[in-house]
């Protein structure tokens, strides 16, 4: 009874314990900033941010891009892999020489999708085409805002460790102001490539932390201030002492 | 005869130098009290408390749970006015004589921290954010004072909630934005989800300088002063 107490004394405060170890090796807090930039190839003249604050496993995401084709669903998605060159692709990711970037040619910058910014729903890859929950861009602009997403603690970690990549995909090539033509998608034939190829891209960086420095002290406040009063105060000692003398002397002679 | 003349010479002399005693006490006395004030500075602030931002940050989960995917309606969001990208290239705060017209890009070193310009006449933009008038926090800082005198942005701290700051980019659109909080924080308690974080919902600015006393053993300010803002125009 005595031992077993003891062992369980001991096994909680290990659990106790544990959290706090836990959050201390292995927390993904903070704050990434993603500069949304066209993706090279493919014409989109667009940009944006996309913020994301890590807690835990938990993040939330608050996203805004403009120059996009309006009125059409953009998929949005996180992108990591561990073996991935974490970046925007370039030129020279496409493979096929077709003049554009698709979405599989940007694989080995960014890595598989790991997140799927939908507006509603599921967050998981299983979403990453969920056309009819994405952002519609009005305007040719999204605005969008989302809490509570849960990640896998690589995912947490590689956002705030700058390796995954946010991507917004919808491209409209013939400027037709819809998504069509005969080149079928990577990743679903039954749409156009336009519709799913990767338009804005921007890699997650951590925010700064910590305070600046920011002067150098050459128009700093004085801090000799009290060494002024002390001596003035001794010369006005001396010179009231030197003036009492000078009357005592004064009065002595007449 | 002789000798009286000699002590009203010293009694002369004595009473000059109480004068002149008196004349140097008084003036070192005026200058102590007055001191050197240095930079100006705004209301220290608690990091821990302080909550300066009109916009809450987005704490709330605005989006029903995973489950919930047959719920076809997603909240509207209202990002206010936002810019497209371009970079800052001129910085205008009429109301603390600040006006310039080269700003160096900034960055983070190894250790997370962003960089202050080396120009200490010139303000840097942090180029990993948001430029001026997109989402979020676009940052700009400049030094309070070099090691001869004040700096770009040495009044700072002068600044008061209501106060234009203008900023021409490099597509030759104007991002005016409005002061909302002007406060000093010990760097010790920099609060950095407040000044960097993903915590707006609309485009936002932040202008940092050093305030608080000067450490001449670290060479270094010992607080931040920051204003935040928000993109009005």
């Amino acid at each position: 009874m005595r031992t077993s107490l003891k062992i369980a004394a001991v096994t909680f405060g290990a659990a106790a314990l544990l959290p706090l170890s836990m959050s201390s090796a292995f927390a993904a807090d903070g704050n990434a900033n993603a500069n949304l930039a066209p993706i090279a190839l493919n014409g989109v003249n667009g940009s944006g941010t996309a913020m994301v604050q890590v807690k835990g496993t938990t993040i939330s995401v608050t996203m805004a891009a403009s120059g996009l084709l309006a009125g059409s669903p953009h998929a949005a998605h996180i992108h990591f892999g561990a073996d991935a060159r974490h970046e925007c692709p370039a030129a020279a990711d496409d493979t096929n020489k077709d003049g554009h970037l698709n979405t599989t040619e940007g694989g080995p910058a960014y890595g598989p999708v790991v997140v799927s910014l939908t507006k509603t729903g599921d967050t998981t890859p299983a979403s990453v085409l969920a056309i009819d929950r994405f952002d519609t861009a009005a305007g040719g602009k999204i605005a969008y805002q989302r809490g509570s997403i849960m990640v896998a603690p690589e995912v947490a970690q590689a956002i705030v460790d700058g390796k995954a990549v946010v991507v917004i995909h919808g491209v409209d090539y013939n400027n037709n102001g819809k998504y069509d033509g005969t080149v079928m998608s990577d990743l679903d034939p039954k749409l156009p490539t336009e519709a799913t190829d990767p338009a804005l891209c921007g890699v997650l960086s951590a925010s700064p932390v910590g305070a600046m420095a920011t002067g150098a002290g050459g128009a700093a406040g004085s801090d000799s201030t009290p060494v002024y009063l002390f001596a003035g105060g001794a010369l006005l000692l001396a010179a009231a002492g030197t003036g009492a003398f000078a009357v005592r002397r004064s009065h002595a002679k007449v | 005869m002789f000798a009286t003349r000699t002590r009203g010479g010293r009694r002369g002399i004595l009473a000059a130098a109480a004068v002149a005693l008196a004349l140097v006490g008084v003036l070192l006395v005026v200058l102590g009290l007055r001191g050197h004030a240095g930079p100006p500075q705004p209301a220290p602030q608690r990091a821990a408390i302080s909550a300066p931002l009109s916009a809450a940050a987005p704490t709330s989960d605005p989006t029903p749970s995973p489950a919930a995917t047959s719920e076809p309606t997603a909240p509207t969001v209202d990002l206010g006015t936002i810019l497209p990208a371009s970079v800052p290239v001129t910085l205008d705060i009429p109301i603390i004589g600040v006006h310039s017209t080269m700003l160096v890009p900034l960055n983070v070193g190894a250790d997370g921290v962003l960089a202050a310009p080396t120009d200490f006449a010139s303000p840097g933009w942090y180029e990993g954010g948001p430029t001026p008038g997109q989402l979020g926090p676009a940052i700009i800082a400049g030094h309070v004072d070099g090691p001869t005198g004040p700096a770009i942005f040495y009044r700072l701290g002068q600044l008061t909630p209501g106060a234009q700051v203008t900023i021409t980019r490099q597509d030759s659109s104007v991002a005016t934005f409005t002061i909302d909080t002007v406060a000093s924080y010990a760097k010790s308690e920099f609060p950095t989800d407040l000044v960097y974080g993903n915590t707006t919902n609309r485009a936002e600015l932040r202008l940092i300088t050093c305030g608080g006393a000067f450490d001449h053993k670290t060479g270094h300010y010992v607080d931040n002063i920051i204003a935040f803002g928000h993109l009005s125009t």
